[in-house]
């Protein structure tokens, strides 16, 4: 090959400060088709910080949110089954999130935040 | 609200880098992996034992994560913003830029062309739009930063997959779509990309004999720079960004090819989609299978359709499409309503397409889903595509009708 200097253009994409999109389950096409839903940007996740952690689980609430991965009902079962044996006093709430693992769910948000303590949501993989 | 994401200790580098971009590290619990298809007992397993990320026992690395109290970090994460990235890469050898291609997986793993200031301005003049217009951002996953990309950038990424200027308009409508061929699953998805009305024959699509198979320079070429553009603007990253189990030997091409308008018994995709047969299209397909050796008539169709996919696009030679009148089906709707009943499916999630070169009534099932059609020709110059004094075109022993396209002569 020629020892010849050659200038190329850089072919990657630029980054843009905005992420991803937020699937609706009420458009079908929602995973396959990225128009017309909301994106997120920087500046949005600067706002979101991780919640304070509790004190102790003795005597709280905790949901178990399975994400409808395979297996994961069967493993969240088998979470709330060992609060069960090990820590009797948590009390678990077992969930499946509505629509699919790609969805938001803000009902069942909406009843963690009432309800609950603090969560466990799973599994991806 | 305190809360602890669990993901199997396969994906643990993908989630924390993730976690990195959005500035949020998460405190994860990682169990084994799989936890799909694996025995309770199993399972119970995983939730009394370790964490084969950290060798700590999951369940009371559940309970910190849950109680222990924040980090400074934590409390006040901070977000990295991506420099922008120069227009121009430091000049070099072939050679070594060659490599660096490579190495940097700006590739499909093919030998490429590499972009210089020359061929991509020579690919520009396939256009009249500003190089620097941006026309989209894209990512293959649903939750990473999307790229920004210009029309530049599509040239450049043209240029790579042996595209010429007369392809441009049509990789730009592509690319305007911010669809990319390659979304990140575990399930290894797959792409198809049809094309219809009058750029077909304006840059030598091949529709007709062997549509699918790899002769066709533009068929080639045209589905290579989608999977490129989804590389390097989807930024697909194995192990980071991109998940396949498999892969899918679909991703190379995207079974890129032209609807054979002309020889089909029913009328063309785009028009049942709303458009005029006389405008030209891309059509953008997704799904994961692709069985291709099946004859027979509808009931055999919709008997395939309802052991395996029960929906998805049924890719038919133009014979296909005559018998399928000739056995009473005046539209692709009644046979859409017919296969529908029998297969027990949706007729939304049923689709026909008509291609190839009549040498043998055959039909291919496959399971790909509508994604959309989009308009090529906002993106045509007003000057109109620019043609090569000396088209590249089929090789002669190919019978077109027109000799450029594929069609057997009548």
């Amino acid at each position: 090959m020629s020892k010849r200097l050659l200038t190329v253009l850089d072919p990657k994409g630029q980054p843009s400060g905005v992420f991803g999109r937020v699937l609706d389950l009420s458009n079908p096409h929602a995973i396959l088709d990225p128009e017309g839903q909301p994106t997120t940007n920087l500046e949005s996740f600067e706002q979101y910080k991780m919640a304070d952690r509790l004190d102790t689980l003795e005597g709280k609430t905790v949901y178990l949110v399975e994400t409808g991965f395979a297996g994961a009902a069967d493993f969240m079962k088998e979470v709330q089954g060992w609060f069960e044996r090990e820590m009797p006093s948590v009390k678990t709430v077992l969930r499946s999130k509505a629509g699919n693992m790609f969805t938001d769910d803000p009902e069942l948000l909406r009843e963690i935040a009432e309800h609950g303590d603090a969560a466990i949501i799973g599994v991806g993989g | 609200m305190p809360t602890v994401p669990v993901v199997t200790a396969r994906f643990e580098h993908y989630v924390q880098k993730d976690s990195e971009t959005h500035g949020m590290f998460l405190r994860y619990i990682f169990p084994p992996h799989p936890v799909g298809f694996v025995p309770r007992e199993k399972l119970r397993g995983y939730v009394e034992g370790n964490d084969p990320v950290t060798g700590r026992p999951l369940m009371q690395e559940a309970i910190d994560h849950l109680t222990k109290p924040l980090t400074e970090m934590e409390k006040n994460p901070v977000i990295e913003k991506k420099p922008k990235r120069p227009r121009l890469l430091e000049p070099d050898t072939e050679e070594n830029l060659y490599r660096l291609f490579i190495e940097n997986g700006w590739t499909d793993g093919l030998p490429i062309i590499l972009p210089t200031e020359e061929r991509v301005a020579e690919m520009l003049t396939g256009t009249d739009r500003d190089p620097q217009e941006v026309i989209g951002r894209m990512s293959v996953t649903t939750h990473q930063e999307r790229l920004e990309y210009t029309v530049e950038k599509v040239a450049v990424n043209a240029v790579m997959a042996g595209c010429r200027p007369e392809h441009l308009p049509l990789l730009l409508a592509l690319a305007a779509t911010e669809i990319p061929s390659l979304p990140s699953s575990t399930t290894s998805f797959s792409s198809m990309l049809m094309v219809n009305g009058p750029i077909r024959h304006e840059i030598g699509m091949n529709c007709g004999l062997a549509a699918l198979s790899p002769f066709n320079l533009a068929n080639s070429v045209i589905g290579r720079a989608w999977t490129l553009m989804s590389i390097n603007f989807g930024d697909a990253r194995p192990g980071e960004t991109f998940m396949h189990s498999l892969g899918h030997p679909v991703n190379y091409n995207n079974l890129c090819h032209a609807e054979n308008e002309e020889e089909s018994a029913f009328e063309p995709f785009h028009v049942e989609k709303g458009f005029k047969p006389e405008e030209s299209t891309i059509s953008l397909f997704r799904g994961w299978h692709y069985s291709g050796s099946n004859l027979g008539p509808a009931k055999a169709m919709a008997d395939a359709m309802q052991k395996t996919t029960r929906m998805g696009t049924i890719i038919m030679d133009p014979l296909v499409s005559a018998h399928l009148k000739d056995e009473g089906f005046k539209t692709k709707e009644e046979l859409r309503q017919y296969i529908a009943k029998e297969a027990q499916s949706f007729p939304q999630a049923i689709n026909f397409i008509v291609v190839g070169g009549q040498t043998n009534p055959m039909w291919a099932l496959t399971d790909y889903m509508h994604v959309k059609t989009v308009s090529i020709d906002e993106w045509i110059p007003k000057s109109g595509i620019k043609k090569d004094e000396k088209p590249l075109r089929m090789p002669v022993p190919v019978q077109c009708k027109d000799g450029i396209c594929g069609i057997p002569a009548r």
